[in-house]
């Protein structure tokens, strides 16, 4: 038997995010990530109550890419 | 015979691309965002070939002691030469310069062991040689693979999926006085139910991950805290079938490494008889390195659940409980 080496997964791409949390009342926002993001940093002020938000999470998440 | 040496010449050259991709990668990034004064060429090159040289093992005894000696002493070395290669700057680029360094360090490796079992292999005309390295060469390739992705999510600062348990942490830390423990290893102290908890993970938002074993010892020994347990929080590599970001609970000392960590997290539990549990979150070795799957964030949420339940049911009010978020806390502040 032969051995195949494995290739990415060509068809999906990551596109990474960043949650910032009012710690207040909560309200979450999603955007895309920039350089300079970490958790807990604090941002810009909720669009709700005027508090300021903190990055609670950076992730990535896969884009189907078609084709 | 013939078939496996193209096969595996295919994945040497693979192995080389990536080899020479991410030492280009690391003196970019030296030169572009790290400053570097003068050219870093020569020194990352002889950065790249630096050997580490393990403690003899035939008398064991203090052995562990002896190799952190070793390693620590390289982590100094590193660090010292990494800070001399680029300007003054900020200590997020210092350790994101240093993480870079240790991936085309270990691509180097790779590809160095990999050569060798071929030239050897063809020069003996060693068939069994050649297809043990065949057989065993998609594995190699997807891990290294998986350190040339980690050079994307390094750069930028992006935290990474290893980075689960200082997430969960940093939770309990925001906005709490910090004090440093152990080497790049801050701890706060917290309340959760009248258990007072004394939470540690390494300092970021640099890509370090700490010295959570000296923290631990440095809680329990030094700061006369009597915990009623130990919780660890760390990632896990899963076994194919299983799905990323499932949670398990054990037993133990969660944390990776080359063991001295475990060792001496383990020898202070075990002295002090304080139970260790561990919270693991599940994902491969390329997610573990790259920039955190939605599914192991959302993770979090549900590991803070099991944290609260654990405390509820294996301590009681007025008992002290460590919680360490291990694992590289780049991008992840506390």
């Amino acid at each position: 038997m032969m051995s195949s080496v494995p290739t990415a997964d060509k068809k999906s791409k990551l596109l990474v995010y960043t949650i910032e949390e009012c710690p207040v009342c909560g309200q979450k926002t999603k955007r895309a990530f920039q350089v300079g993001d970490f958790v807990t940093k604090e941002s810009v002020p909720c669009t709700k109550c005027g508090n300021p938000t903190r990055v609670s999470l950076v992730y990535a998440e896969a884009s189907k890419i078609s084709g | 015979m013939y078939l496996a040496l193209n096969d595996i010449g295919r994945g040497l050259n693979k192995l080389k691309v990536m080899k020479d991709k991410s030492r280009k990668e690391a003196i970019d990034y030296l030169i572009n965002v790290g400053k570097a004064p003068k050219d870093p060429t020569e020194r990352v090159d002889q950065f790249l070939d630096y050997v580490t040289i393990m403690p003899v093992d035939i008398d064991p005894q203090g052995l562990v002691g002896k190799i952190d000696h070793v390693v620590s002493t390289n982590n100094d070395r590193v660090r010292a030469e990494v800070a001399t290669l680029i300007a003054p700057n900020n200590p997020v680029t210092l350790s994101i310069s240093e993480n870079l360094l240790e991936v085309a360090s270990s691509l180097n490796i790779i590809h160095k062991i990999v050569r060798h079992y071929y030239l050897l292999g063809k020069k003996t005309n060693s068939y069994f040689t050649l297809i043990q390295l065949q057989m065993i060469m998609p594995m190699i390739i997807q891990e290294a693979d998986a350190l040339l992705n980690a050079i994307d999510s390094f750069k930028v600062g992006e935290p990474v999926g290893d980075g689960i348990g200082p997430v969960v942490v940093s939770r309990f830390m925001a906005g709490k006085e910090k004090r440093i423990v152990a080497k790049d290893t801050v701890m706060a102290t917290t309340e959760y139910k009248g258990r007072t908890l004394y939470v540690l993970k390494a300092e970021g938002p640099m890509g370090y991950v700490g010295q959570p074993g000296i923290g631990i010892k440095k809680i329990v020994e030094e700061m006369g805290v009597k915990p009623s347990a130990i919780i660890m929080i760390d990632a896990a590599l899963k076994l194919e079938g299983e799905k990323t970001g499932e949670i398990a609970e054990g037993v133990g000392a969660a944390i990776g490494g080359i063991g001295v960590e475990k060792f001496q997290i383990e020898e202070v539990a075990t002295n002090q008889k304080v139970p260790l549990y561990a919270i693991l979150v599940k994902q491969s070795i390329l997610e573990a390195i790259t920039v955190m799957r939605k599914e192991i964030a959302e993770a979090s949420d549900k590991v803070v659940q099991v944290l609260n339940r654990v405390i509820e049911e294996k301590t009681k009010e007025g008992d002290s409980v460590v919680v360490a978020g291990i694992g590289n806390t780049l991008g992840v502040a506390q």
